[in-house]
């Protein structure tokens, strides 16, 4: 019996060796490679995390509920963090609980009485589904009551889920306890992090009244443009800084436009500049990890969408700088006859559909990871400043006079160095990176003819066009039309965009002549419209429009793909033209998404998208309107509704050249972006891309407009136009295109195309990235800590609607 | 029996710590180490000014990444200089670089400097080709190019 036992406990005592041992085989490999303190802290976080209890407590009376944190150790419940959050109460108005757009209750902007009342006065619901809460609270009264509903069962303003909360509610108002305690647990895992810790993903922003110089690792963005015709060369300088003793890595997400062909990318260590490489995406990100951590200054730029970059830069050392230079050539719109230079300053707050992953994350300042997703930006709070600031010159090279320039968003200065050459310069006190900058310039002459530019080099012949629709076009009036107006109602709009946006239907809505069709479709966390058929344009029909518009108020999510399938689902009428009008900010991450739902459900309609607020998402609406074959315009918050409309109207009140052939003469011509020729509306030219061969003298363009045949012709002299950013913007065009196919085409190795375009022509992609390595200098100690820069939120856009914090 | 089964278990507490540290994903083994070194290329212009050149570096053997090209300490060469991206597909580089200015170097010095992921414990060897210098005038001069190693 006694051998038995020992035998047993020897077994015993081995097997527990065993498992000792597995653990510290893993557990020596973590130690062996997590050398940063904010890895370890990781480390930590992540162990505890299964221990963690979130606790709030909700003083009554009291306007906040307290976020206690509390971690289990071996001493039993240690508090780790407090934080005051925003009350997110639950709101009995009406019947009604209001949410934002992550599902949190809000009791600003109420949904007006007609969409509160669903089905009454005409309104069509074109979704049943309520928003969900996606950080949903289990709420137990004092005394441990169980939670009678779940997340996922967040209760509809409805018969029983409403008078269970109603009661709830009742007794939490009724309990006489000092304290309730109500459990939270979030659906995504959470990093909460300390937001004064320098290193734990946030960095401290200056308050206006505060007196301390308070550090941000960017401290400046220079912007240098030089405009030539209609293709802009762009640098732009990102100055990082350490102002801590201890090393950091700077992660600063940022935009460019939508159109960039990032082609440069320069790491500057004091005189020193090194050139970065192009290099397969997870290439670019495996080289700069190791860097990282052998303790290399690096840096690596990738990109997210178009038009969503980031930057980072590793290993800088206390009290030193890195600069990062980037260069871009993109050509500008040309719209009714002004020419637009844009650069966006500030990435807007995306909402991202529950379910989805991969799209890009507002959060608050301190609180990365909550959102869940691939990306995230993190915003500074209202009444906080960043120290980051921005300077930039344009230098307008027109080739002919430049008769006005305008800047609506930001104050300028203009010097005309002659009558075609004006240096504009942002002035120096407006330089908070919180909008779009937008520069507009307008050359002499009624119209600008079509031009072509272009480039050779060893690898052959490339040119841009920009095709100008026939002047005769304009004595030519526009057939009956179906107007289509789709409105974005979610929370980033409520306030000055929505207003403007409503703006700009009531103008267009007074517009519409009496053989003509409408419809009024609002979205956010669903779609709903004005009537279930296209309304005749009486006067009766029309007020009642403007009524359904007066009626409509931002909040909630932006359920883009309810407003797409509610638009372009909706019955034709075969004898009108179908004109589909977006309204919206296009603050979505999941812009692939609503690509390939217009791409598939687009049939006879054509897509006008207008941008609406101070730093709209143009990626998005610029897609939507070529694969529309429509157009896109952008309302700014200080710009007026009414003259876009004006323009627009303008623009639409005469048929379109559609059918577009292109003869080019003695040009072999090959490669041509886009693919398919999109018709020509007055005032709106298009840009062709594409390779050549040969020579060039004439080019023939033809197309028709219902049963005529019009024709025009373009001179060409290839030794007076030149510019050697043309094959990068040819380049940029492939990639876009290819881009726009794989929203919809997921058999052919579009990325693999992508990718290859890319490294050939030294661009970013979604599949490339830039990354440089001092490899002479390795800095002591290991990689340091990892800060974000916050942003501010774009103007005119509110921070309480729009982040997660 | 009880032996073997002493044995067995004996054998367990080696073999599992070892298969732990080996089943680790984020940690695999058969990653090959790899280090960063920078490799400084020199022309000697032999008194002449050099305004271009254009050079061709490739490795004879073992694997390295190219992961920055820096310019010269010479303010006529102070820019990043150009690569060619088509040729960095194939495991080389062709860097290039002109300046017309005034004040252009005529003795040895540091053109460029590559900085390199080494991958693996051997050290590479590289294969260093002058395609061209030449003067203001875009004149070839007789140019010498060396490298050296950095650590």
């Amino acid at each position: 019996m006694k051998a038995k036992l020992k035998v047993a406990s020897i077994i015993l005592a081995l097997v527990a060796i065993t498992i000792i041992g597995y653990f510290a085989g893993c557990g020596e490999q973590r130690l062996l490679t997590s050398v940063g303190p904010t890895e370890k802290e990781e480390v930590k976080k992540q162990a505890a995390k299964d221990m963690k209890t979130v606790l709030r407590r909700r003083v009554p009376g009291d306007k906040q509920i307290t976020n206690i944190l509390r971690t289990k150790d071996e001493s039993g419940i240690s508090s780790a963090d407090e934080e005051v959050l925003e009350e997110s109460k639950v709101i009995f108005n009406d019947e009604h609980i209001y949410y934002d757009r992550f599902g949190r209750d809000v009791d600003g902007d109420r949904l007006s009485l007609h969409e509160r009342k669903t089905g009454s006065g005409g309104i069509f619901s074109n979704s049943s589904s309520r928003p969900k809460i996606t950080n949903g609270m289990y709420r137990i009264p004092a005394g441990g009551r169980k939670p009678n509903y779940s997340p996922s069962s967040r209760p509809h303003a409805d018969g029983i889920s409403l008078q269970k909360e109603k009661q709830l509610y009742a007794d939490l108002r009724h309990v006489s306890a000092d304290e309730i305690w109500v459990i939270a647990k979030a659906e995504v895992a959470v990093t909460v992090r300390d937001p004064e810790t320098p290193g734990c993903g946030a960095m401290l922003a200056k308050l206006p009244e505060e007196e301390k110089e308070i550090p941000l690792p960017l401290k400046h963005t220079d912007v240098r443009g030089r405009i030539s015709g209609y293709i802009a060369t762009v640098e732009v300088t990102q100055q990082f800084h350490n102002p801590y003793d201890k090393k950091i890595e700077a992660v600063y997400v940022f935009p460019l436009p939508q159109n960039a062909a990032v082609n440069e990318f320069i790491m500057v260590i004091g005189e020193r500049r090194i050139r970065g490489i192009i290099r397969e995406r997870k290439e670019a990100e495996r080289i700069y990890q190791q860097a990282r951590s052998q303790g290399h200054v690096a840096s690596l730029l990738t990109q997210e969408r178009p038009n969503i970059f980031t930057q980072k830069v590793a290993n800088i050392e206390p009290g030193k700088q890195i600069d990062i230079n980037i260069k871009y050539f993109n050509t500008l719109a040309y719209v009714d006859g002004w020419y637009e230079f844009v650069f966006p300053m500030v990435v807007g707050p995306r909402f991202n559909p529950p379910g989805f992953t991969d799209g890009v994350g507002a959060v608050g300042r301190g609180k990365g990871g909550i959102s869940g997703q691939k990306t995230e930006v993190q915003y500074l709070k209202p009444g906080e400043r960043s120290g980051h600031d921005i300077s930039l010159a344009v230098d307008i090279n027109a080739g002919v006079a430049v008769e006005k320039i305008t800047c609506s968003n930001h104050a300028i200065t203009k010097t005309f160095k002659t009558k075609e050459n004006v240096a504009v310069k942002l002035s120096s006190l407006d330089t908070i990176p919180n909008k779009d900058f937008v520069l507009r310039y307008k050359v002499t002459g009624k119209r600008v003819k079509s031009a072509l530019v272009t480039h050779r080099d060893k690898r052959g012949g490339f040119f841009t066009l920009m095709l100008y629709p026939p002047e005769n076009l304009s004595h030519l009036k526009r057939a009956p039309m179906e107007m289509i107006f789709v409105l974005d109602c979610s929370g980033s709009m409520s306030g000055k965009p929505i207003a403007k946006a409503k703006d700009a239907i009531r103008r267009a809505l007074r517009k519409l002549e009496p053989d003509d069709t409408f419809q009024i479709i609002r979205f956010s966390n669903n779609a709903s419209q004005l009537g279930p058929k296209p309304v005749p344009v009486t006067k009766d029909s029309i007020r009642k429009g403007l009524e359904y518009v007066d009626s409509l108020r931002g909040s909630g999510g932006t359920m883009m793909i309810e407003g797409i399938k509610a638009a372009l689902d909706f019955e034709h009428d075969p004898h009108r033209f179908r004109l589909v009008s977006f309204m919206t900010d296009g603050y979505i991450g999941n812009e692939t998404q609503i690509l390939a739902a217009v791409h598939e459900r687009l049939g006879e309609s054509r897509i006008f998208s207008f941008g609406v607020g101070s730093s709209v998402n143009r990626y998005l609406l610029d897609r939507m309107a070529k694969l529309g074959r429509g157009a896109v315009a952008y309302i700014g918050l200080d710009d007026s509704a009414g003259e876009v409309v004006d323009l627009y109207y303008d623009r639409i009140s005469h048929p379109a050249l559609a059918d577009v052939i292109i003869d080019w003469g003695d040009m072999q011509v090959t490669d041509v972006y886009p693919r398919h020729i999109p018709d020509l509306f007055v005032g709106r030219p298009v840009i062709i891309t594409g390779r050549f061969s040969g020579e060039a003298n004439t080019i023939r363009v033809s197309g028709s407009v219902g049963d005529l045949t019009q024709e025009l012709s373009i001179g060409v002299d290839l030794d007076d136009s030149s510019h050697p950013g043309i094959a990068c913007v040819w380049a940029r065009k492939k990639i876009e295109d290819l881009a726009n196919q794989a929203a919809y085409d997921q058999e052919t190795d579009l990325p693999g195309q992508i990718k290859q375009v890319a490294l050939n022509y030294s661009l970013m992609s979604a599949y490339t990235a830039f990354v440089a390595v001092d490899s002479s200098h390795k800095t002591a100690g290991d990689h340091g800590i990892t800060v974000v820069v916050p942003v501010p939120v774009p103007e005119g856009v509110r921070y309480d609607t729009t982040v997660q914090y | 029996m009880k032996k073997t089964m002493l044995i067995i278990l004996l054998s367990l507490c080696v073999i599992v710590p070892v298969l732990a540290r080996q089943s680790d994903p984020e940690y695999p083994d058969d990653q090959p180490k790899v280090r960063f070194a920078p490799l400084h290329v020199f022309i000697d212009p032999a008194s002449k000014s050099l305004a271009a050149f254009q050079f061709e570096l490739k490795t004879i053997s073992g694997q390295i990444k190219i992961v920055g090209v820096e310019g010269s300490a010479h303010a006529a060469f102070n820019e990043a200089p150009y690569y060619d991206p088509a040729a960095l597909a194939n495991d080389r580089i062709i860097i290039a670089a002109f300046n017309t200015a005034s004040d252009l170097p005529e003795t040895r010095l540091r053109i460029a400097t590559i900085h390199l992921q080494i991958i693996g414990d051997a050290e590479p060897e590289y294969e260093l080709d002058l395609t061209i210098a030449a003067d203001a005038d875009g004149k070839e001069i007789p140019a010498e190019i060396t490298f050296e190693t950095g650590e």
